[in-house]
């Protein structure tokens, strides 16, 4: 049998931001009664439009907020704070922000298998198959985190979460801003990682294609809610939500002016909060 | 309508002159999509900043002309820049919050353009964003950058240009956005006989969107095709893998 490692029980997550329009205060509901189980060694993917919950979803899942209602259990214990640090590693949007744009790769990179209490005498051998594993060239050790590419820079980032050996990697939109060469590299690096290292991987994207590629398991978010959820290839073989209908054809093109306007007639006046959450 | 004849563009502040692009030729005409894809850092930003000198001069230096309807834009006055900028060709750029002044509400960028409200909530209704009044009192920090984003492109629109120029419109946007996204362009195209030039790494979106398509690699740009014959090209090592790689994801 499968091993769950992470279970989110009915949890909810609301913040009572002061909205900056209007001046007042009010509640919002970003989640709104998530169950999920998270198996050891999968890849599960989180899909739904901007707005919809997806960073909040991880940001609980890495124990970086509680839920405001609901349990969650790491290794069917309730915890907060055993599923932190280095268990559960993020991988964050793919920005100028992602390493310290003045400091040399090998600094970033060594720091990072140091922190792991890697033993001296191991560390050449771990690097090497960090790079190897991620297919990084010591070319690139001279470098400054302002002088890589997307790519790279996503690619050393990842070097300093595996160094700290977690168990659960989540990825935040992973494969936005990136040409296709540098996607389908990466999708390969990550299914490796997964099968290698064995590593349970979380991933959210907006990119439904993308998911299809790499995940085992989909669940499919809108507002805060989860719609529908069920292994890959049968989502989309045949989707159930027509939520999950709309975002497949979306990607497809297949839509018009009107399957939008009237999809989302009623949503728009909520647009700005959702958005800020 | 744009007629473009780049001989180089250099960084003229090294040592030894690096050569960023190369032998840049293109004409575009009303009424089409025109799409450069390319990797990262092919130079894509780099060469369409040059067409109305927006790059900084004391780093690069182009050699070349762009004419835009028989004026040439490398070497006109500042003034006449402006003007063009401001009524003409108007760009969206990929970073689109920090394409608005901070300290300005939104009401400021609405004010610039001649529409009525009429207009601007129409285009604020069609990209599925609240109305004028909500819209108008906010700082560009207050809003995420999918809004930016779809703000910068109805800002873009108001002024009703001839060439609309757009930096990687498809990043960090809903695919339901850029439903909406490919009918304005075509829209904008194919009815008010405008012209789009595109930059972009999104095979996906370059295919549903372009007339024609070409590609920057090495420094330099392919002549444009219709899409159809691109998608056949058999020659360039870098834009096989990049249309290879593209059917393996699909």
């Amino acid at each position: 049998m499968k091993k769950v490692i992470i279970q989110l029980e009915k949890v909810s997550y609301s913040t009572n931001n002061e909205t900056l329009v209007s001046g007042t205060k009010k509640p919002t509901d970003i989640l709104h009664d998530i169950s999920i189980k998270i198996y050891n060694k999968e890849i599960l993917g989180i899909c739904g439009e901007s707005g919809g919950g997806k960073t909040t979803l991880i940001k609980l899942l890495a124990g970086i907020i509680k839920p405001t209602k609901g349990d969650m259990k790491v290794d069917h214990k309730i915890s907060f704070i055993k599923n932190r640090p280095s268990r559960t590693q993020i991988l964050f949007q793919n920005n100028s922000d992602l390493l310290n744009p003045n400091r040399k790769v090998k600094a970033l990179v060594d720091e990072a298998i140091k922190l792991s209490g890697t033993k001296k005498e191991k560390f050449e051998k771990e690097k090497e198959k960090l790079y190897d594993m991620l297919c990084i060239t010591t070319v690139l050790d001279n470098r400054r985190g302002k002088e890589l590419s997307g790519g790279e820079r996503q690619r050393i980032a990842l070097a300093r979460l595996l160094a700290v050996k977690p168990k659960v990697l989540i990825l935040d939109e992973p494969f936005s801003a990136q040409d296709v060469i540098s996607q389908l590299n990466l999708l390969k690096v990550l299914k490796r990682i997964n099968i290698e290292l064995e590593i349970t991987i979380i991933c959210i994207s907006h990119d439904l294609n993308m998911l299809k590629k790499l995940v085992h398991r989909l669940i499919v978010l809108q507002n805060g809610k989860i719609v529908e959820s069920a292994d890959t290839s049968k989502i989309f073989k045949s989707p159930k939500h027509p939520y999950t209908k709309f975002l497949l054809s979306a990607e497809d093109f297949s839509l018009s002016e009107n399957d939008i306007h009237s999809y989302n007639s009623g949503n728009s006046s909520n647009d700005l909060n959702k958005s800020k959450g | 309508m744009l007629k473009v004849n780049i001989e180089n563009i250099t960084i003229s502040n090294s040592a030894d002159n690096y050569l960023l692009l190369h032998d840049i030729s293109f004409e575009t005409n009303y009424g089409k999509v025109y799409t450069i894809l390319g990797r990262n850092g092919a130079g894509k930003s780099t060469l369409i900043k040059s067409l109305t000198n927006l790059l900084d001069e004391n780093i690069f230096s182009i050699k070349g002309n762009v004419y835009f309807e028989g004026k040439e834009l490398i070497r006109c006055s500042e003034n006449v820049m402006q003007s063009i900028r401001e009524s003409s060709i108007r760009y969206v750029f990929q970073d689109a919050v920090n394409s608005f002044d901070p300290l300005k509400t939104f009401k400021y960028y609405f004010n610039n353009s001649s529409a009525d409200k009429i207009n601007i909530d129409e285009l604020l209704n069609y990209f599925l964003l609240p109305q004028y009044d909500e819209i108008a009192k906010l700082y560009p920090y207050e809003i995420s950058g999918g809004m930016a984003q779809r703000l910068s492109i109805i800002f873009a629109l108001l002024a009703e240009p001839e060439l609309l120029i757009l930096d990687e419109p498809t990043s960090g946007i809903d695919y339901t956005i850029l439903n909406l996204l490919l009918f304005k362009l075509i829209q904008f195209t194919k009815e008010e006989k405008k012209t789009v030039l595109l930059v972009t790494q999104d095979i996906k979106f370059a295919e549903k969107v372009s007339d024609e398509i070409s590609f920057l690699s090495n420094g330099t740009l392919l002549p444009f095709k219709p899409k159809d014959e691109f998608f056949k090209q058999t020659d360039g090592v870098v834009l096989q893998s990049f249309i290879k790689s593209f059917s393996e994801l699909s």
